[in-house]
């Protein structure tokens, strides 16, 4: 169980990098998108002025969670963002739509997701598009085989080799 | 090549044919040798990296060699690398290709059901004795007289590179240390010199190489990898026996 975890993580890693690479254009929206739900939550709080400099969406250093809160407690008052889901505008970029969405709970933001281009061009950043290596068990086989493969072996290391049993019988 | 050829010819033809067969691949086999040998100062290899020949002199082998390393260079994002020690080797090419001469030879000349194995990279066409697809058991990466995976193939080449057998004798050349991550990869597919040097690739690429390979199989090139931690992982075509 240990094992396949890290494999999973491996792969999601490798995965998240590339949606990283290709998806570079699409960034800004990330940090745009929280703006964009936080101006409806302080709205209904009925203070206009941090609503505004959020969503000129130029706090990209500081992490959607951490900003759209430090918003909340700017628009104070007590009532804050109403609890809820909440999606951002979708945005087109050339590989396809991104909409990103957070869920606030007790007026802060729990969850940050996004969903991101399915179709066209886009499908070669959509991690399920990516081929992978299946993992498996690794097994020990001993089988009727005609040859073996594997690491260089030397002259001296052929000697002891499967593949010298084989040519051994053959002969 | 300091390295062990065996070939097995599969066909039913006289006794004096075959001998011929294996006798013709043998002075091939010797004549790649006396070629590209790094070992051998007197070497094509030797004298054009010495500046004794340019390469207006050097043999078409030879140029198609210095080729296609170029080739894999850029395909392999720069993980071959025929000059990674600093001096131009191009060992790592040479050997996939002169087998892969050595059984396009043997079938031009009669012999289309053979198997021939160099140093654990196979070139294998038509069927075995028995008639049957060519078995190949992957050496597992830590059980010498065992077996990871078998195949059936029946035209095509299965190259394994690894860092069990001669220790850290494979480089990342990006940054000049000895590769980690992978212990064993195993490339299959139709052409045996390409075919050796992606597994050199991938294993050099470390556990960056498991993704890397997953996208060789659209070209028709399919992997089985074994991480350093013993996980196994295998693309979907990749041709196991049953």
């Amino acid at each position: 169980m240990r094992r396949s975890t890290a494999a999973a993580v491996g792969t999601l890693t490798g995965a998240a990098l590339i949606v990283g690479v290709r998806l570079s254009v699409s960034a800004p929206v990330v940090t745009a998108a929280p703006a964009a739900v936080d101006l409806d939550g302080s709205g209904a709080g009925g203070d206009p002025s941090p609503s505004k400099s959020a969503s000129k969406k130029k706090e990209p250093t500081k992490k959607p969670t951490s900003a759209a809160t430090s918003d909340a407690g700017a628009a104070g008052g007590g009532s804050g963002p109403a609890d809820g889901t909440f999606k951002g505008k979708g945005v087109t970029n050339p590989y396809g739509t991104v909409q990103v969405s957070i869920k606030i709970e007790g007026g802060k933001i729990t969850a940050v997701g996004a969903t991101y281009p399915l179709t066209g061009e886009s499908a070669t950043i959509n991690p399920a598009a990516i081929p992978k290596l299946k993992q498996e068990t690794l097994t020990k086989q001993s089988a009727e085989i005609d040859a073996v493969s594997g690491a260089t072996f030397t002259s001296k290391s052929y000697v002891e080799s499967l593949q010298a049993a084989l040519d051994a019988a053959g002969a | 090549m300091g390295t062990v050829v065996s070939i097995d010819l599969a066909d039913q033809l006289p006794a004096a044919d075959l001998t011929k067969l294996v006798e013709q691949t043998c002075a091939w086999l010797h004549e790649v040798d006396a070629r590209f040998s790094t070992y051998q100062e007197s070497s094509e290899v030797c004298r054009f990296r010495s500046g004794k020949l340019t390469l207006d002199q050097c043999s078409p082998d030879m140029r198609h060699v210095l080729e296609a390393c170029a080739d894999l260079w850029r395909a392999t994002d720069g993980y071959f690398d025929a000059n990674a020690t600093g001096r131009l080797d191009p060992s790592g090419y040479v050997k996939g290709w002169s087998i892969e001469v050595a059984s396009a030879r043997l079938a031009a000349a009669g012999s289309v059901n053979h198997c021939l194995n160099a140093g654990g990279d196979i070139r294998m066409r038509g069927k075995n004795a028995e008639g049957k697809p060519w078995r190949v058991g992957i050496r597992h990466p830590w059980e010498a007289e065992k077996l990871s995976w078998v195949l059936a193939v029946s035209e095509g080449a299965v190259a394994t590179s690894g860092t069990y057998e001669r220790g850290d004798h494979v480089f990342n050349p990006r940054t000049g240390k000895p590769a980690r991550g992978l212990r064993s990869v195993t490339v299959v597919g139709p052409d045996l010199a390409l075919a050796d040097a992606y597994a050199t690739a991938g294993l050099a690429m470390g556990e960056a190489g498991i993704g890397w390979l997953a996208k060789l199989s659209a070209q028709g090139y399919q992997s089985a990898v074994v991480t350093d931690d013993g996980r196994a992982f295998s693309s979907a075509g990749l041709p196991a026996a049953v």
